[in-house]
This record gives structure tokens, sequence and C-alpha cells, in this order.
């Protein structure tokens, strides 16, 4: 009961966070110090284009009302039209989610492979040259910002092997076969930053394991040194990698924005940083609240599983 | 041996001893990050040409020893542009940590030590802050902060120092609930110290420790942001030859002119590795006198 207790706790905290969010990115973009109307257009604006921007965006009316009206367009699934091409903001973010969701899976599902064979190789071997080899390659992934490791994957295989498309340029149009060219590379930049990251942990939790007596029971049974690892020992070190899993979906929702940026996918991200750049308020409040709310529901499900898998909480 | 001569040989060999103990990630990122501090205090004035200086060479002729990151297709010398950005690059990470853990740590120990609804809310701010990705925020604020101010170096530490606000306030909070019920500190309350000065003169001591290893480890990522940020076009403006800047400004020739992304690329990677051994040494040596002192 402690556990189911406790879960419930983070899911109201998760909902408060997310409302303060709300509030936060509310204030930021419209209550901030300074005319909004005047801030979008910049200073060459004349005052009539101002005066039609503030009817637009209704910003004669006082600001909790404009806020409430916004939480309540959220909730009706009504998020006005955005300012750079008057389209509903709902059409804009549809397909972008769709792309972006198709990205963020296929770095998933590349993520567990590249994450699990170092980390077995490196387990298997301990303190030889390859586990070294391995720690400081490792450490130089860590270390590079995605938007050079992507820009290094990019020059990789568009330039020295050119195989890839330089631009994963997609839509509504686009062949399988084209899609899958086009996400290539960007989940592969989005896969080796959080299998790198998941490493080190991976590889302490697998020594461990492989350290314990049942797995010694298994081997002086005569099963294979292979046989052991994949059947006893890393189911048992993977549970604890879970939470880092959890955590790295929550760099996902920043990563894509650099990720798609650098090899102009048309996801998400894009669309945050359009927004941002031509400041469309509406877009920017939505897609902000969107990312915030992925980050929330991404940390919650690390805390949900660190509780679930807590043998303490789960047995009273 | 004059006596005076042996003296001054033990002392150092003291210090080297100190230094041989260190663990090897502390000594190899000590030795990456005084390289990279050094060329960036002096690399202005050895660099071989302008930071924006045209005509160094014939535009993309590649690389030679004379330009080591070649040429742009302005001909300007890019191993002289990194050279220049160095120091903007590590002023502004530093500059801007600063000022998040200084405010951070006030918020924060504050927040601990009062408690209440004031704690409260401070920390669900706090949280609701963090779950902004922290790049998406630096965005926001920066293109809320409207055009003149676009570019602006100030800005850009600024925002780094707002990202990391919350996050030094977090850990603040944390330290000053370890050591607040502690008998000093109540007896500080007692004496009827005002809150301020019982943070200043007996949480903000105890947290040193936390505090810094906080500061090594955002410092050592505020390099990587703030170049993200000039990488997507919200941090300085070019011909500001900072790191990130850089990159996305020679990232179109990356087919005809590779070493002009992979130079700086290089370069700022490197600043990276330091950082993360230097801070991971450093997280080692902390830990291990804290715990030594404990005893």
């Amino acid at each position: 009961m402690t556990a189911l207790r406790l879960i419930a706790g983070r899911f109201g905290l998760a909902f408060v966070t997310l409302f303060i969010v709300s509030i936060i990115i509310f204030a930021m973009v419209e209550i901030l110090p300074g005319d909004v109307a005047s801030r979008i257009l910049g200073q060459l604006a004349t005052a009539e284009n101002l005066e039609v921007l503030r009817a637009q965006l209704q910003l004669n009316d006082p600001a909790p009302k404009r806020y409430l009206n916004w939480l309540v367009g959220i909730f009706q699934g009504d998020l006005g039209n955005t300012l750079t091409n008057q389209r509903p903001v709902t059409e804009m973010l549809g397909p972008r989610l769709k792309n972006t969701a198709i990205l963020s899976l296929v770095a998933f599902a590349l993520y567990l492979p590249l994450a699990l064979i170092p980390a077995a190789i490196q387990a298997l071997n301990r303190d030889t040259v390859k586990d070294h080899a391995l720690s400081i390659l490792t450490l130089i992934i860590l270390s590079t910002p995605d938007f050079l490791l992507g820009t290094i994957l990019l020059f990789g295989f568009v330039v020295v092997i050119p195989i890839l498309p330089a631009q994963s340029l997609v839509d509504h149009t686009s062949s399988f076969l084209e899609y899958a060219r086009a996400i290539a590379l960007p989940a592969t930049t989005l896969a080796l930053v959080m299998a790198f990251y998941a490493v080190r942990m991976l590889r302490d939790n697998l020594i461990e394991v492989l350290d314990a007596e049942y797995i010694r029971t298994a081997e002086l049974n005569g099963l294979s040194r292979r046989s052991v690892l994949w059947r006893h020992a890393l189911p048992n070190a993977l549970i604890p990698t879970l939470n880092v899993t959890a955590l790295n979906f929550s760099y996902l929702i920043g990563g894509v924005v650099i990720v798609e940026k650098v090899f102009s996918f048309p996801g998400f991200g894009r669309l945050l940083i359009d927004a941002l750049l031509l400041r469309d308020i509406p877009l920017i409040e939505i897609t902000i609240l969107i990312a915030a709310a992925v980050y929330i529901a991404a940390n919650l499900a690390a805390d949900v599983i660190s509780i679930v898998l807590n043998p303490r909480l789960r047995s009273s | 041996m004059d006596a005076q001569v042996q003296l001054r040989i033990s002392g150092l060999s003291s210090y080297y001893g100190v230094w041989r103990r260190t663990p090897i990630s502390f000594r190899v990122g000590a030795v990456i990050l005084a390289i990279h501090i050094v060329a960036a205090a002096t690399g202005p004035f050895w660099a071989p040409y302008g930071l924006a200086q045209m005509g160094a060479g014939m535009p993309l002729s590649g690389m030679s020893w004379a330009h080591p990151f070649g040429l742009d297709q302005m001909g300007r010398d890019v191993f002289s542009r990194v050279l220049h950005g160095g120091h903007i690059v590590i002023i502004m990470a530093l500059s801007g940590t600063m000022l998040g853990a200084v405010l951070g740590s006030i918020v924060g120990l504050l927040s601990g030590y009062l408690g209440g609804w004031f704690d409260d809310v401070v920390m669900r701010i706090a949280e609701a802050l963090i779950s902004i990705p922290f790049l998406i925020l630096g965005m926001l604020v920066i293109s809320m902060a409207g055009s003149e101010l676009a570019g602006q170096p100030v800005l850009v530490i600024f925002v780094v120092g707002f990202i990391y606000l919350p996050r030094f306030a977090r850990m603040a909070r944390a330290a000053a609930l370890d050591v607040i019920t502690r008998d000093f500190v109540m007896v500080a309350r007692l004496r009827g110290e005002d809150p301020w000065s019982v943070v200043r003169r007996e949480l903000l001591p105890n947290a040193t420790g936390v505090l810094l290893v906080e500061f090594a480890l955002r410092a050592g990522t505020a390099p990587v942001l703030i170049a993200s940020l000039g990488f997507l076009g919200f941090g300085l403006r070019p011909p500001t030859p900072e790191w990130g800047v850089l990159i996305a400004e020679n990232r179109p020739l990356i087919v005809v002119a590779p070493e002009t992304v992979l130079g700086p690329g290089f370069v700022l990677a490197s600043l990276v590795i330091g950082l993360n051994l230097w801070t991971e040494g450093l997280a080692r040596i902390l830990g291990r006198t804290a715990r030594t002192n404990d005893q």
C-alpha cells in the first residue's frame, strides 16, 4: 500500500509541476516587462501593425483572462492560429509530432543494442585492454556535444561514404525507404548519446551480477559463458538500468531539437526552433508546454519504476 | 647541498607527492584544462591572423602547416579564429555558472533554513523550471528578450545563470537541510541572529563542498550549452568566433572543407573531455576528504 500511495503522490506532484510550468511559460511569453507586440515585430514596426497584432493576440484583455482562455483552449484542442501563416496550431503540430515520435522510437530501438553490446563486452573482459578502450570511447562520445556528434556522423555517411542524404526532408508523400534513409542518421545520433550515457552503469551492474552466487552455480552446472550472460545475468542487470532509460527519454526531448536542426528533419524540435526564431507566440507556448510535459512524464516514469522495483516498498 | 635549496626541493616534491596521489582522471583533466586556459589567455596575442581577418590565404585551400584548420570561404584562418574564441567560451561559461551558483545558493540555503510555505513555493517553482529542458528554456528566454538584446554576451551569461539557478538552489537546499538540525545552527538561531547571517555564517561553510562539486559540474556543461545556443542561432552572432557559432558558420562547407568544422569541433570536444575528467577526479577527491573528516 505504501508503494501505491507513493506513486499516487508522484502523479499529483507531476500535475502540480506541469501546472506551474504552464504559468511560467505564459508569464515569460506574455507578461515579461515590455510590450509583447513590439517585441515580436521589432523596432521598425508601425503603430498600425502593432495594433493589428495586439488585437489578434487579444493583448488588450487582462493577463489572467488570457491565461485562462489559453488553458481552456488546450483542453478543448483549440490552440488558435499561428502568427506567421495563420494556420491552426493543431494542424501544424500533428505531422511534426508524428515524425518526432517515429524518430524517437527508432532511436530507442537502436539504443538498446548500442548500450548492451559494449557493456557486455566490457563486463566479460573486465580490466583488460578491451574494457579500458571502450571506457575511453564512452568518455569521448559523452564529451562530444550532440550537434557535433551529428555533424561528424553527417560527414562520415554523407561525405566520406555517400550512402545517406544530407538533409532528412520527408513529408506525407515520402515512401518507406525514403523515411528510413532520412531517419537513419538523426536516430543514430540520439541513440549513441543515450546509449553511452547508460553503458557505464550497465557495465557495473553486469559485473556485480556476474559475481553473484547463482551465476557461479550456473557456470558450475556447465552452462557456457555466453548463455550465462544472456539468460541469467542480463535480465537481472537490466532492471536497475530501466531508471536510466526513463531518464534518457527526458534527454530525448531536448536532444531532438538539436538533432532535427542538424539534419533538417521536419519534426517537433524544428517547429520549436522556428517558432522561437519567428516569435510565433501561440506556437511557442504549446511546443514548450509539450516538451515540459514529456520531460515530466519521463521523470515520473523513472520515479515510479524505482518505487516499484524497491523491494522494501513492494513487500509492505 | 645548501639547506635552503633542500627545503625548497622537499617542498616541491611534497607538492609532487600530493599531485601523484590524486586520481589519474583528475591529473589528465587538469593537464588538458591547463593547455586550454593557457591557449585561451594567450591565444589572441600569438594567433597568426585576426579574428575576422579575410584574405589570410586561398579560401578553402585545405589543411596545411600555415592553416591547421584550413580557411573558410572568405579566406579567414579557422585556427586563428578558434584561438580568438577560447577566452569567450571560458569567460562566459564561468561567469554564467558563477551567477547561477551565487543566486541559486542564496535562494536554496534561505529556502531550506526558513522552511514553511516559502520553501514550498520556491521549490515548486525550481522544480517547474528544471522540468523545461534546459536548452529549450534558454532559447525561450533569449527569444523573449527581444531583438535589441539578441546576440549580446550579457544575455547569454544571464541565460546560463538563469538555467543553473534552480539546479544550484536544489543542491543548496538539500545541503542546508543536512546541517540545519545541528547544535551550532540552533545556537545561532537562539542567539537571535537573523536568517541572512545564519545562512552566511553557519550554513554556507558547511555546504561549500557540495556546491563546489556542483559548480565544477555545471561549469563543465556550460561550454556545451553556450555552444549549442550559438549553433542553433540563439547565442552570440557571427563573426564572433565562439566555437558553436563558428561550427554553425562553417557547416555548409563540410563537403569541400571538412577541416573547418572538424578542427573547431575537436577543440571544443577536447575542452569538454578535460572538464569531465577533472570534475570526476575532483568529486572523488572531495568525496574522499569529506569521508575522512567525518571519521
